[in-house]
């Protein structure tokens, strides 16, 4: 009850049309249309406090989008309880969207034809906007993604970019205590994505908003969040720190060494020996698992035994790791 | 409260008609259009009956009176229900869940925030020229009386008209496309509500009166104002229903609405 986000157990499921391919296929489902269930999220529970940010990844149709629509009020879920800062979404909807944001990446809520500002006059009615705190909102987000120069420039004539950013103060100027981004970054360049990450999380910092977001770029989550939810085929796979994820399927370490001249090293137990660059062996990769394989052994091993220049340690990339997670590889 | 409900229908209202600002010439041109479409059809009726003299006992005015309705209610009920008539465009693109994370009215947005004032002018306005050519000729009193009951019919020719298309949306959440159930419902019934009802088969007549009462519509309002004899073969009391029969429906189509809005699944990404 405490907890300013709470999901216990949701479970939500779809109920597809199959329909087979061609006329025929159209013919039949008309005349007995056949369903298929799919279950979009099982029994996910997870509790988020105030004034976390909190991301969620996994990879296409695991339930992501479904369980942001559950948490906002689109979508009733089938089982389960959710309450968000006291409110039963779906079913005190007008009380409580005045109090949330949500920015859909891939769907602008700006008026197409108008100009930016036009939209956001709409929206300060819409959500009862006090003058001043609309005004006070507008300048800063506008300051501090640099807007200035195309507020008054109609929608349809934005760069991607500049829509995104134009979207994400759309969300936000009725102060809302929790804000929703689904891929706030898609298809923006990487200075775009630099600005973007940096406002949201000054935007959590300094105001403690709560933001939830998914995205595909690893590095937006790197960059913002301590915290990380994984979802894959519906069930939540991961919940903890970004540091912890490294900690419990980065396993694996690699040593990247650089030999005097070329060189043939012997067959080590354990460890996966890989010759870069031009396969002469004057760099050589060493791949092992770090329980199995000490690393100072090793690299004593090697010191001790071949000329040695240069040796470089690296952990595996979160990237990487999270990829083995959604193969089925990590366990 | 009620104030600010006000203050929200003007800015929407406002933000539609800047959004058509910006392409002045092609809205009116598409405004024209819809004008000059429809009022071809009212030509060719117009030559035929010069030939013909009467349709069932209707002269050519009492025809335009009758057609002067059923644009005039159309006109007006666009201006609000664009958004209901355009409703599975806007599940399937996803708008619907944008209307939902927003604290006002789903009915009321959708209402708001669409108006196909293209279709509004130009079905609206050929009804009003339908009503100046045809007021005059055809022997009605214009005293308080008529011209109250006329407002009030018209109202509910709004309001029924209305209440198919929000059932039509209603619909829309469970079947996702109800463009070819609006086809066959709406326009096609439409096209018998030009005429007298009493010229068409039994069958008809009973679909117009209690399927799509488009009946009430423009027939028994007409009726009500003209007294042609073919009124003998309906109950007098259908004369003066119309109001009734819209507040009716269109309460109907609000619960079925609110009862399928439970059902609706967002589009996905």
């Amino acid at each position: 009850m405490g907890c300013f986000i709470d999901v216990r157990n949701v479970s939500k499921t779809f109920r597809v049309n199959k329909r087979a391919a061609g006329v025929a296929g159209m013919v039949a489902n008309l005349v007995a249309p056949k369903y298929e269930k799919k279950q979009a999220v099982k029994d996910i529970s997870f509790s988020i406090e105030r004034g976390e940010m909190v991301g969620f990844i996994g990879p296409n149709g695991a339930g992501k989008s479904t369980t942001i629509k559950m948490l906002s009020g689109i979508l009733y879920p089938d089982e389960g309880r959710l309450m968000v800062n006291g409110y039963i979404p779906y079913k005190q909807r007008k009380e409580y969207v005045g109090s949330i944001g949500v920015v859909f990446g891939q769907k602008s809520q700006l008026q197409w034809d108008l100009p930016v500002i036009d939209s956001f006059e709409l929206l300060k009615a819409i959500y009862r906007v006090p003058e001043e705190t609309y005004r006070k909102n507008l300048s800063r987000f506008t300051d501090m993604l640099d807007m200035e120069s195309f507020l008054n420039q109609p929608v349809r004539q934005l760069s991607l970019g500049q829509r995104m950013r134009a979207d994400i103060v759309a969300a936000l100027l009725h102060s809302p205590e929790i804000v929703f981004f689904d891929e706030p970054t898609i298809g923006v360049d990487v200075v775009g994505k630099e600005t973007i990450r940096d406002f949201i999380r000054e935007l959590n910092e300094e105001d403690g908003v709560t933001m939830i977001f998914t995205t595909h770029d690893m590095q937006d989550i790197e960059k913002t969040c301590k915290r990380l939810i994984i979802i894959d085929e519906g069930s939540k796979v991961y919940d903890g720190s970004l540091f912890g994820i490294r900690e419990k399927y980065g396993t694996t370490r690699q040593l990247d060494v650089e030999f005097g001249s070329p060189c043939q090293v012997e067959p080590i137990n354990k460890v996966e020996i890989r010759k870069l660059d031009d396969l002469s062996g004057r760099r050589q990769r060493f791949t092992f698992e770090n329980k199995e394989v000490q690393i100072n052994e090793l690299m004593n091993y090697l010191l001790a035994h071949y000329d040695v220049r240069d040796i470089n340690i690296s952990e595996p990339e979160i990237e990487g790791i999270i990829r083995k997670i959604y193969n089925g590889e990590a366990s | 409260m009620k104030s600010d409900t006000l203050h929200m229908m003007l800015v929407y209202t406002k933000t539609i008609m800047k959004a058509w600002f910006q392409y002045r010439s092609n809205a009116l041109l598409s405004s024209l259009t819809v004008f000059l479409r429809e009022a071809t059809g009212i030509v060719v009726i117009y030559f035929t009956l010069l030939k013909f003299g009467t349709l069932g006992g209707w002269n050519i005015y009492e025809m335009l009176f009758l057609f002067s309705l059923l644009f005039l209610t159309y006109g007006i009920m666009i201006i609000f229900f664009t958004g209901l008539r355009d409703f599975g465009k806007t599940v399937r693109d996803g708008g619907f869940d944008r209307f939902i994370l927003r604290p006002r009215g789903l009915l009321f947005q959708l209402i708001f925030t669409n108006a196909d004032w293209f279709a509004a002018v130009g079905h609206g306005g050929l009804g009003i020229a339908l009503f100046l050519i045809s007021a005059g000729r055809v022997g009605i009193q214009w005293n308080a009386v008529n011209i109250l009951y006329y407002l009030f019919t018209v109202m509910g020719g709004v309001l029924i008209q209305g209440a198919i298309f929000l059932l039509l949306a209603a619909l829309n959440i469970y079947l996702l496309e109800t463009n070819s159930l609006k086809e066959l419902f709406y326009w096609n019934m439409r096209k018998f509500a030009g005429y007298p009802i009493s010229i068409f088969h039994k069958a008809i007549q009973v679909c117009m009166i209690y399927v799509v009462p488009f009946a009430f519509v423009n027939y028994f309002p007409a009726q009500y104002l003209l007294r042609k004899p073919d009124m003998a073969q309906y109950p007098q009391l259908y004369l003066y229903i119309t109001p009734i029969v819209g507040i009716v429906m269109y309460l109907a189509a609000y619960g079925f609405w609110k009862y399928s809005l439970k059902f609706y699944k967002s589009s996905g990404n």
